[in-house]
């Protein structure tokens, strides 16, 4: 559905030549949710601004349902525009007029006539749940009912697609809630392809099918979520790991409790998160599993649980009783002290 | 106190209805080239869509150097230009072209400004839903600047009615040059204090109307 082959954008500036973007590759499937996360200044606006082409690359193409966008004229360009809709983090919204022409007034604008610009903004407000706010002002609106005007708006044109530029970054949790909720909503009853940039884990375990962790303007690791969170492999994608999971435990205690035994993670994936496989371990190789912490999560498409363990025990059983709870179907990972 | 009324309304009314003819003629055209040149001059900005730093930077001259030359200059300045255009220099028609000139570039100025208020990012998010330029400026910049505008344009009319009082040096009459006429130069200075009052509540009166409009259209 997207597609970014080899991107590299450079901003000039008084100190030489910034790469916001370097060479990155992304490729977002139809239908799916995929988020784009780093922390801020890691090139994630400026990516997400590349994909209709509101920042035009120094090299490499953007190709949008086949269509490479990178190749066409401007006005074949505004065209393609009017299918891929995007919000933002404020929203953006006009403050002088109300929600209705907030809608209204992009349809207007494209050309649709009175009665079918009225159609849609009853229609895509409703969605929203905001069908009766019509005639508010986006001052006397909350965060979240800005950032839904801001949806309507966005939906109105019927794309098939939907950028997503830190739209829940200005909102408190609750609010961050109910818009991932809502765009869940989106993706699987009008299935649009949904690309969303966001610093935040918690959006990504809650709705996202396919993750890019983006670091430098380059993209250090691009999977499924779920992979990700069972199996993250670059020490930013762990950090951001770190965020949402209380796994961190003090280097100067795992160096302790690693004087007798070992300190290890345990990754529990769908399935295998319900099997009492700690119990088999105590019975079948005689180690004693001490649990340091543990937690759950649970993703778009299933659950991962994680158990941080010390381990005591002669050091084959423990080897060996390791090697029993991988072929069960549970990543392990030795905990490292300093 | 009734034969002041009695001798002077007629007079005072006349000038009245000249001061109010220069306002609106002259804020009428000023509006019409000052408006797309206020646009240009947003639009040809670096970084803007349709930057021309050749543009930008001529159109900047040329509005500072028409701001930096006062109005009573500026009417003998180009008097064979307001000859060549309308005709004559006398009159209110003659005063017209100085006027305009005059105000033109300092609305642009305003005009500029208010438009550089509106938020870049309702900006981008239209050009991402792939409306067209000039759509975006008639719909959405000028709409969202409206109360600055309103602002802008109430300080226009306001400093116009100042300008207008030198117009009288070129016979085009109006209420300050009845004051300057007859209340300096004839010591009736009755008639003085009449027109500064009348002045004052004219000013008054725009500079609310401007400030209630603009409230009535700003919602946040």
């Amino acid at each position: 559905m997207i597609k970014l082959e080899n991107i590299t954008k450079v901003f000039p500036s008084k100190n030489g030549n910034v790469t916001a973007v370097n060479n990155v590759n992304l490729h977002v499937k139809k239908g799916e949710i995929h988020g784009v996360i780093g922390y801020s200044g890691a090139g994630k606006s400026t990516l997400i601004r590349l994909v209709n082409l509101l920042e035009k690359p120094n090299s490499g193409t953007v190709t949008i349902n086949g269509t490479e966008l990178t190749a066409l004229s401007n006005e074949n360009l505004r065209k393609m525009r009017q299918k891929i809709g995007m919000i933002f983090q404020h929203f953006n919204l006009m403050k002088t007029a109300t929600v209705y022409e907030n809608v209204a007034t992009p349809l207007r604008l494209l050309g649709l006539n009175k009665t079918e610009v009225k159609e849609r903004v009853e229609k895509y407000l409703k969605i929203v749940d905001l069908g009766d706010r019509e005639d508010s002002y986006p001052s006397q609106l909350s965060g979240g009912q800005k950032q839904r005007v801001a949806i309507a708006r966005a939906l109105s044109q019927e794309p098939e697609i939907l950028l997503s530029d830190e739209a829940t970054s200005a909102l408190d949790p609750e609010t961050t809630n109910s818009i991932l909720d809502l765009l869940l909503k989106i993706n699987k009853e009008l299935g649009i392809t949904i690309l969303l940039i966001t610093h935040e884990m918690s959006v990504i375990q809650k709705i996202c099918d396919d993750v890019s962790v983006l670091e430098n303007g380059e993209i250090v690791e691009q999977r499924s979520s779920i992979e990700l969170f069972t199996d993250p492999r670059h020490k930013t994608t762990k950090k951001f790991l770190d965020t949402i999971s209380q796994r961190k435990l003090s280097a100067s205690l795992i160096n302790q409790l690693k004087l007798n035994g070992t300190v290890t993670s345990l990754t529990f994936i769908g399935e295998s998160a319900g099997e009492p496989l700690l119990a088999q371990v105590i019975e079948k190789f005689k180690v004693k599993p001490n649990i340091l912490t543990a937690n759950i999560m649970e993703l778009k498409n299933g659950i991962v649980g994680n158990l941080i363990i010390h381990l005591v025990g002669e050091q084959d059983q423990i080897n060996a009783s390791l090697t029993f709870l991988n072929d069960q179907g549970v990543v392990t990972e030795e905990v490292e002290g300093e | 106190m009734e034969n002041f009324i009695e001798q002077w309304l007629p007079i005072i009314g006349q000038a009245i209805i000249e001061t109010f003819q220069m306002v609106i003629i002259s804020l009428f055209f000023a509006i019409l080239i000052g408006v797309p040149l206020g646009i240009l001059v947003v639009l040809t900005r670096p970084g803007q869509s349709l930057e021309n730093k050749f543009v930008y930077q001529l159109l900047n001259l040329v509005i500072n150097i028409v701001r930096s030359i006062p109005f009573i200059i500026l009417l003998f300045f180009i008097l064979p230009f307001t000859k060549f255009l309308v005709g004559t220099t006398i009159g209110v028609q003659g005063v017209i072209v100085p006027l305009v000139i005059y105000t033109a570039p300092y609305l642009a100025r305003l005009l500029e400004s208010s438009l550089l208020e509106v938020d870049s990012g309702i900006i981008e998010a239209y050009k991402a839903m792939g409306i067209k330029t000039h759509k975006i400026i008639w719909s959405v910049m000028l709409r969202e600047a409206r109360p600055s505008i309103v602002l802008g344009l109430t300080i226009v009319t306001i400093s116009l009615i100042g300008a207008t009082a030198m117009a009288g040096l070129v016979g085009a009459g109006g209420l300050g040059d009845l004051a300057y006429r007859f209340g300096h130069l004839r010591y009736e200075v009755d008639v003085m204090y009449a027109t500064v009052f009348i002045l004052i509540i004219l000013v008054q009166g725009i500079q609310s109307l401007g400030n209630r409009i603009a409230a009535r259209l700003k919602k946040d």
